[in-house]
């Protein structure tokens, strides 16, 4: 199963100070968990620590595991994960087509093939005629999208985002969030999103509230849906 | 006014000078004496070699410690390293090398304990005719200051986030670092890359410590000649500087196309993922790149306090500070009190031109950084000779601001422009006149980039071999002209405390410069 699984995870400051943790949960193909929290909570830290990315202030102890797999002692290149970062990031020496073709795995062999997989990944994001673009040439809107579509044409078995949307203006904001969570739900990829923004979390969706580390409340999950109060479960007692 | 000042004091009478030194190379007949000269086309080839050879050395060296260990500890460590050996003068680094690698050198001493050789080997390992000595030293110190300008291009956050995202694409860091981050880096590092290049091309100081004698390379045979008294020979050095500014533009175009053709590489990717090496410590990756300064440090701390050192034997048989006791320390002094007035004198040019000046035009202000030195110090000497100026302090003065006012400007730039103009904006709709709030209010705000472009302009300064020889008619002199001068001799105890002084002075001005930050922000943690 392509489930993302964190188990015993503890964030500790360098000076010894626990800052979250233990935690334990799960997020199943398609679902996106939200996690939520003030600054300094770790949120951060938590999706570095997924990513492989260096941690200088912290130490972490805990399991990732993907699809049965444990993931976290892994290089970054081999944990096939992708992320999306709230600037898109796109590569300003590669056309469009070639950022997406930086991503598309190697499977897809000789020029005109590995072209045709781009085009048609493009016309299906509503940018065809696109490929031979400059990125600094897009719009706000067109950028967001094809960094969404390079980080899904590299096939990757889960996916961070770390506030995607906040760089966007409402309305382009609300047809990105739709843009992003049918593709997640369409390939059924789990998903952690970190964001400040209640909007963000999807229908039916899974929340986790990360406090300081100063309050005495554990981190707890909420479920939410498009009409009833959220309720809420306790990870960790 | 004041910004044009700057301009009108420190670059425009170079123009004239350089059609004056630069007009017997417009003589046909010149250059057919110039080309029949028998040592030309050795000079030539050397002069190709230790330059390209450098600068394409320094630039693999640079990318592949920040390869091996960016981001991470070793960075840091290698950080940290970097302003001491950004401060070491040229001269002294190129003098502890050549203590290092001579036949009776540190390096010969050490085989022949291993060995058990009685005598020195007959290695030509200094002044070598292929200018490898030269070509290696050049890179080595390029190296630091690639690396430095590296750090400041990587410091942005995007970048560190692009490795990120491509990594977790699948792709190794080896591959992360040749298909999507040096692609972006080098064409910003493209200026940069031209100085080293100008640099290497036109130095004189370090090829006459390190570089081949029969024929020397073409700046320091366009030097002789130029400072010959026959008409002639002065004429064939003029088209020999003529010649290193060709040559730069001719690499700098060889090396646009070059890249043109690289970049067409990177169309259509393949997407074929590499696996690569998982290193568990990259710590000590930054080490090995400053090894040859601390050991050329060593070496001239050693000599410098040296009693009887015979070889084979690898450390002195006694110490003394009998070399310090007996030194010149004139030399010193020259070389401060011409540092500090032409620092003080840069100061308010450079100020004046970032508060006032152009924002837009300010890319040519940087010419002297990318144009061979020699031709410009041969420009200015003739400027001074046809005012009666030449041979006088202010004459010294004026030709160091050619380079230590666009190195001051250079520094200063990005803290000046990127300073939040609402303070400047508070301070004037309070009453005060612009001077006044940038008096009051902006400059002790920007205190610690403006002392820290006073210790490189004074730095900029005590390195300054060619303008004090020129424009001082050899009358003053200076640590950096005094160690070159004694190169030449045997001595070695002289030659390590003349460099160990001319390595002091930039050293103490980086330190007052962070002390004095230190002490003015002491009270103010908004200034720290």
């Amino acid at each position: 199963m392509r489930t993302l699984s964190i188990k015993q995870l503890k964030l500790t400051k360098v000076d010894g100070t626990p800052l979250l943790g233990p935690l334990n949960f799960n997020i199943e193909p398609g679902q996106v968990m939200t996690l939520m929290g003030v600054s300094g909570a770790g949120k951060s830290t938590v999706l570095n620590w997924l990513i492989g990315a260096p941690q200088p202030m912290f130490s972490v102890e805990g399991e990732a595991w993907l699809c049965d797999q444990r993931i976290d002692l892994l290089p970054t290149e081999q944990r096939r994960i992708g992320i999306l970062f709230q600037d898109d990031l796109l590569f300003p020496h590669f056309s469009v087509g070639d950022n997406l073709a930086y991503a598309l795995p190697a499977q897809t062999k000789g020029r005109l093939a590995r072209r045709q997989a781009i085009e048609d990944a493009l016309d299906k994001a509503g940018l065809s005629s696109f490929y031979d673009r400059d990125p600094a040439t897009l719009s706000g809107g067109q950028r967001a999208r094809v960094s969404l579509l390079r980080a899904l044409i590299a096939e990757p078995q889960a996916l961070l985002m770390d506030e995607p949307f906040s760089k966007l203006d409402s309305t382009l904001r609300q047809q990105f969030r739709r843009f992003v969570y049918e593709r997640i739900s369409e390939r059924k990829i789990p998903t952690l999103l970190v964001t400040h923004d209640a909007e963000d979390i999807p229908e039916g969706g899974k929340v986790l509230e990360l406090h300081t580390p100063d309050s005495t409340a554990t981190p707890s999950i909420v479920e939410t849906s498009h009409s009833d109060v959220p309720h809420k479960i306790t990870l960790n007692g | 006014m004041l910004a044009l000042a700057g301009i009108c004091l420190t670059l425009f009478p170079i123009v004239p000078g350089l059609l004056w030194v630069l007009s017997p190379a417009f003589n046909s007949a010149t250059w057919v004496e110039l080309v029949q000269d028998g040592q030309f086309n050795s000079a030539v080839l050397s002069t190709l070699g230790s330059a390209v050879g450098s600068t394409l050395l320094a630039l693999i060296f640079a990318s592949l410690v920040t390869m091996w260990i960016y981001p991470g500890r070793g960075w840091s460590l290698a950080q940290k390293q970097l302003p001491l050996f950004l401060a070491f003068p040229h001269i002294a680094f190129a003098i502890g090398i050549a203590f290092l690698i001579a036949p009776s050198g540190w390096l010969a001493r050490g085989l022949a304990n291993l060995l058990e050789w009685g005598s020195p080997p007959q290695w030509v390992s200094i002044r070598d005719p292929y200018a490898i000595s030269l070509t290696l030293t050049l890179a080595i110190k390029e190296t630091w200051f690639l690396i430095w300008i590296m750090a400041t291009l990587l410091g942005e956050q995007a970048i560190s986030r692009q490795i990120t995202l491509a990594n977790s694409l699948g792709y190794s860091r080896r591959q992360v670092w040749i298909t999507a981050l040096f692609p972006q880096l080098l064409p910003r590092m493209g200026w940069p890359l031209v100085a080293v290049l100008a640099y290497s091309l036109s130095v004189v100081d370090m090829a006459v410590i390190l570089g081949p004698s029969t024929p020397p390379t073409l700046a320091v045979l366009s030097w002789q000649w130029l400072t010959d008294p026959d008409d002639m020979t002065q004429a064939k050095g003029s088209a020999a500087a003529m010649c290193l500014m060709l040559l730069l533009g001719l690499l700098i175009l060889t090396g646009r196309g070059v890249w043109w053709g690289v970049k067409k590489l990177y169309r259509n990717p393949s997407g074929i993922r590499q696996p690569g090496k998982i290193f568990k410590s990259r710590l000590l990756g930054g080490i090995p790149v400053f090894i040859p300064g601390w050991l050329s440090l060593a070496i001239l701390l050693l000599w410098s306090v040296a009693g009887g050192w015979f070889f084979p034997k690898l450390f002195p048989a006694s110490l003394s500070l009998k070399s310090f006791n007996n030194a010149d320390f004139e030399p010193m002094f020259t070389a401060l009190w011409i540092g500090i007035a032409t620092v003080l004198i840069a100061l308010p040019l450079t100020l004046a031109w970032l508060e006032w000046g152009s924002r837009k035009h300010h890319g040519w202000l940087y010419a002297p950084l990318i144009l061979p030195s020699l031709p410009i110090a041969a420009a200015q000497y003739h400027v001074l000779l046809s005012i009666n100026l030449d041979s006088t302090a202010i004459g010294v003065i004026w030709s160091h601001l050619t380079w230590t006012f666009p190195y001051m400007l250079l520094v200063l730039v990005g803290p000046y422009y990127s300073f939040d103009a609402r303070y400047l904006c508070t301070a004037q709709a309070l009453g005060h006149s612009r001077f006044q709030a940038c008096l009051n209010v902006k400059w002790p705000m920007l205190i610690r980039p403006i002392l820290a472009a006073m210790a490189v302009g004074f730095a900029v300064s005590v390195a300054q071999y060619l303008p004090t020889l020129f424009s001082g008619g050899g009358r003053f002199a200076t640590v950096t002209t005094e160690a070159v001068a004694l190169s030449a001799g045997g001595n070695r105890r002289v030659l390590a405390v003349q460099s160990l002084l001319q390595t002091a002075l930039p050293l103490c001005a980086f330190m007052s410069a962070i002390v004095l930050t230190a002490w003015y922000a002491r009270n103010r943690q908004g200034l720290k």
